[in-house]
């Protein structure tokens, strides 16, 4: 790599944006001229609501019940009220109405009463309609000048006895808000300021990204840029740095175009700026940390960009990441969600929540660390991502697809096609999500064996029957050495101990949530139906339908891409169907596992062999590791100490062994 | 100089078979000579010239320009080779000025040089008058120029044109005949691609034809008229691949007797 190119292609890169409308306009001229012009519209809007508001006449209807001296003397008193016209009535029922209708704003009732010792009392109320602005705003006036004259009489009646007023006050009760200005300035801008500084990020990013590369194709250029002396590291590189750099200048005129709102604002209202100082040392902070945050989308929608045939294909790519991304940078509004080790490690999640901490002024170093180590591990993986597209022929000229989605092609291997299974995939997840669950709802054991029955296996079993596809083929019916199931008993036992620690070292970073686990207790021990019959269930019905579906039909599509591909993204997607982000990692092991057994042995008894074994360990652990008194000193509360990991492993290698010469002849089948 | 070895490229079809767009092609083009790529669209012109350029990678062969490696050495390849083709787009929001400065540092030619032939360029092609002009504002024939400025900037010693008069008018694409012309005699390599019959004729020292990715013929027209007795150039084309055809079902019936 020779950098004196790296800077040529930057600085043309940058020469070139610069000259185009489209980011001038979105990457400069709107963060400038956007939020004065919010802040301004708005504020303005806001006062000269509050004006009208004030110079507006309100009416108020007043019931009098009393007719005595002190009624009337506040009668008197209530019609100095700026801007309020008073009104007689008697009964309170026409006036109610008119106050729904918003035809007036207010209604005064005055009744008499008598307290406790003897003194009457006046009680007044006030009516008003909470849903219209001018009467809560009436509301609010009355209310004032009731109460000052309430003072007034308060005082009258204490010169009445002699009593010197001091004496009321008893207690004077003050309040100061301690939290210094910072912090509640912080804990407000803490809350909506990642939210916002994200989604301008992804947003800048995501419009230079696509006119780089995608819109190169689009204008021909790619090919003479690609013929020339440059290499291609060093033009993604050239293209990288131009995207971070404009996206970093987008990010700080949007900072500094926000402060300046702010401070409009907050002195257009009023309050002394010098009290409210945003803090400044932690902005320097936030910017420093966006930068990995910055070069992480940079490199995600520089793929995309390269990916894409031109700019709309590439902003249309990009739409699922903003929207990821958006959803992820809103955890900074969850109260409840602090940051962890865990969510320390999850983009954007752990970037909201360290600014929202580093505006409230109290964040951990160990922490800060961990987000940019974690994202700059993540950076480096997606350049290269960005680097081997760029270097990829085939990506680099795509030809134009057939862009229609066709669902049934003519051509029987196309459900075997990638984007036919993955569609099939999707449709089944969808039905799966609002059908299975609604079913789930009313009755899980019936809603169980519905869902595995007719949203898993039928749809399965018709796509294969209408494409009339050889079925026994496809799904790998085929006779195997029992030998197999043998291996398999044998090694499921290690692999259930390895899946429990798996799962366990997941907890420690992701804790699982106690009223999670006790919902899986539930749908794995329902006491009421047996455990036969829970086994069934639980076990057998899904260890053949989830079968059929992963290791008998799906993993097809992606049989072109090798063996590991085909498997890891078949268990992916096994994963993802359990709509479950916590049972996401795990069941990805064990779709692995599954798809191993199926392509070493070419059969699908053995996976439904060893998925039913799986989950029937998983139901029967639960009530036989209290029932064997042995096996509690092994385990406390469910967990399995970490040295039994060492024999599983022992024990697994040498069982894979065997297992993998009997099935020696299958290696690779696909 | 060119070697072409054995050049072969499949792409993966949309149902999943291989098309060979570049079939088991070997030829090669001296310095100081000019080669015609000939053959009709899709014929596999652009293709071969891709790889030459080391934009596309063979997928079987190989090829060498100056002695370097398309595969092994792609960087040193591009360095001495300028590629010029009828569409490929240059960067609209520069001026031509700063089109060509920007290509010429990717070549590692120093600015005093590229000023020296940006200017000798321009007086050549007539096109002092735009060189500060945005490339948005040129017209096609202006734009075709800056084009061949931008392919010639670092002054390699080999040239590939493919197709780079589709689209002209006639006064245009003789600018650019005589640019190829002026290559050849400053000893250049030139090899350039066509599916005119009549411009292959003007133009060519040499004749490649190509058809679905394989070599037709090779030789001069007067080979060519020799070897057809034919003197329309379309007709000796026409000829070369029915020719091609009946070896090949001959030599399908040779391995399948049964068939008939
Ligand atoms: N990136 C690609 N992916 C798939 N097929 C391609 C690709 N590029 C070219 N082809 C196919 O390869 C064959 C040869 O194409 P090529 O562009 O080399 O022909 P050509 O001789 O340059 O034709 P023309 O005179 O039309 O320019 C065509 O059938 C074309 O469809
Ligand atoms: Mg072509």
């Amino acid at each position: 790599m020779n950098f004196k190119k790296i800077l040529t292609i930057y600085r043309k890169e940058l020469l070139d944006l610069f000259r185009d409308r489209r980011t001038v306009i979105s990457s400069f001229v709107l963060p400038i001229v956007l939020y004065p012009l919010l802040m301004i519209v708005f504020s303005s809007l806001v006062s000269r609501q509050e004006a009208k508001l004030e110079n507006q006449q309100q009416v108020a209807y007043l019931i009098d019940e009393i007719h005595n001296e002190n009624s009337e003397r506040i009668i008197r008193e209530l019609k100095t009220t700026k801007n309020l016209q008073l009104v007689a009535a008697d009964s309170i029922s026409i006036p109610e109405k008119l106050l729904k209708e918003n035809t007036i704003q207010a209604i005064i009732t005055l009744r008499d009463s008598v307290g406790k010792s003897g003194y009457p009392t006046v009680l007044s109320k006030i009516y008003y309609n909470k849903a219209d602005e001018k009467s809560s705003f009436a509301d609010k006036k009355i209310f004032k000048q009731l109460q000052k004259i309430k003072d007034i009489l308060v005082q009258e009646r204490l010169q009445e006895l002699k009593i010197d007023e001091e004496l009321l006050k008893t207690i004077d009760i003050g309040e100061e808000n301690v939290a210094p200005p910072e912090k509640m300035m912080g804990f407000a801008l803490g809350k909506f300021l990642p939210y916002l500084l994200i989604i301008l990020t992804i947003g800048g990013a995501g419009v230079i990204a696509s006119d780089l590369v995608a819109g190169e194709k689009e204008r021909g250029t790619l090919e003479t840029i690609l013929v020339s002396a440059a290499r291609r590291n060093e033009l993604v590189i050239g293209k990288y740095l131009t995207i971070i750099t404009i996206s970093l200048i987008t990010v700080i005129l949007n900072l500094f175009s926000m402060y300046l709102s702010f401070h409009y604002i907050m002195s257009q209202a009023n309050i002394q700026f010098s009290d409210f100082r945003l803090p400044l040392a932690n902005f320097a902070l936030i910017f420093f940390l966006m930068i990995p945050l910055v070069t992480f989308f940079s490199a995600i929608f520089l793929s995309i960009s390269t990916y894409s045939r031109n700019i709309k294909e590439a902003q249309s790519y990009q739409m699922p990441v903003l929207f990821g991304g958006i959803m992820l940078s809103m955890v900074s509004f969850l109260p409840a969600f602090e940051l962890n080790f865990g969510f320390a490690l999850i983009p954007v999640v752990n970037f909201s929540l360290l600014m929202r901490d580093i505006m409230l002024g109290d964040f951990q170093i160990l922490y800060l660390a961990e987000v940019v180590v974690s994202m700059i591990i993540l950076d480096i993986i997606a350049i290269f991502v960005s680097i081997k597209l760029f270097n990829n022929e085939s990506v680099l000229f795509r030809t134009a697809e057939d862009k229609s989605l066709k669902f049934w092609g003519k051509n029987k291997k196309n459900v075997f096609s990638q984007q036919f299974v993955i569609m099939f995939f999707v449709f089944v997840l969808l039905i799966l999500f609002y059908v299975g669950g609604s079913w789930q709802n009313i009755n899980l054991m019936k809603g169980l064996v519905k869902t595995e029955i007719l949203i898993i296996l039928l749809p399965t079993i018709a796509v294969l029957k209408i494409s009339k596809s050889d079925v026994k083929r496809v799904l790998r019916i085929h006779y195997t050495s029992p030998l197999n199931f043998l291996l398999v008993l044998l090694m499921a036992l290690p692999v259930f101990v390895l899946a429990v620690l798996s799962m366990q070292v997941i907890n420690l970073i992701y804790p699982i949530p106690e009223s999670y686990i006790e919902a899986i207790n539930k749908l794995v021990q329902s006491e009421n139906i047996g455990i036969w019959k829970n086994i069934l269930i639980v076990a057998v019905l899904p260890g053949i339908c989830e079968e059929v579906m992963f290791r008998g039909y799906i993993i097809n599509g992606f049989g072109k891409l090798g063996f590991w591909k085909a498997i890891i993204i078949t268990a992916f997607l096994f994963g993802l169907l359990h709509l479950d982000p916590f049972r996401m990692i795990p069941v990805t092991f064990l779709g692995i596992w599954l798809g191993y057994l199926l392509l070493k042995t070419n059969s699908i008894f053995v996976p439904i062999f060893a998925h039913i074994l799986n989950n029937s360990i998983a139901i029967a652990s639960g009530k036989i590791i209290d029932k064997i008194p042995i096996l509690n000193n092994f385990v406390s509360d469910g967990n399995f100490p970490f040295w039994t990991g060492i024999p599983a492993i022992v024990l697994l290698v040498i069982f894979l062994h065997i297992f993998n010469k009997i099935n020696q002849s299958n290696e690779g089948v696909v | 100089m060119i070697e072409v070895k054995h050049l072969t490229k499949s792409f993966e079809q949309k149902n999943g078979e291989p098309l060979l767009a570049v079939n088991d092609l070997s030829f090669t083009a001296d310095k100081g000579e000019i080669v015609v790529l000939l053959g009709v669209n899709g014929a596999g012109k652009t293709t071969t010239m891709r790889m030459l350029s080391t934009v596309l990678k063979p997928s079987n062969g190989t090829a060498t320009v100056e002695g370097y490696d398309i595969i092994g050495e792609p960087q040193k390849v591009r360095a001495n080779l300028g590629f010029l083709s009828g569409d490929t787009g240059l960067y609209n929001r520069l001026t031509t000025r700063e089109l060509i400065t920007f290509f010429g540092k990717l070549y590692d030619v120093d600015d005093e040089t590229i000023k020296k032939r940006i200017q000798e360029m321009a007086d050549f092609l007539d096109m002092n008058d735009f060189l500060d002009k945005k490339i948005d504002l040129l017209s096609t024939g202006m734009k075709q120029k800056v084009s061949i400025v931008r392919s010639i900037i670092h002054d390699p010693p080999v040239m590939i044109f493919d197709e780079p008069t589709a689209g002209l008018d006639i006064l245009t694409a003789r600018n650019i005949v005589s640019f190829i012309h002026k290559c050849k005699d400053d000893g250049k390599c030139v090899l350039f691609s066509t599916h005119i019959m009549r411009e292959a004729e003007k133009i060519a020292d040499r004749i490649i034809m190509i058809h679905e990715g394989k070599l037709l013929a090779e030789g001069t027209w007067e080979d060519f008229r020799m070897q057809t007795n034919l003197q329309d150039l379309d007709d000796i084309f026409v000829n070369f691949v029915n020719q091609t055809k009946e070896r090949e079902q001959n030599y399908e019936f040779q391995e399948n007797p049964d068939d008939l």
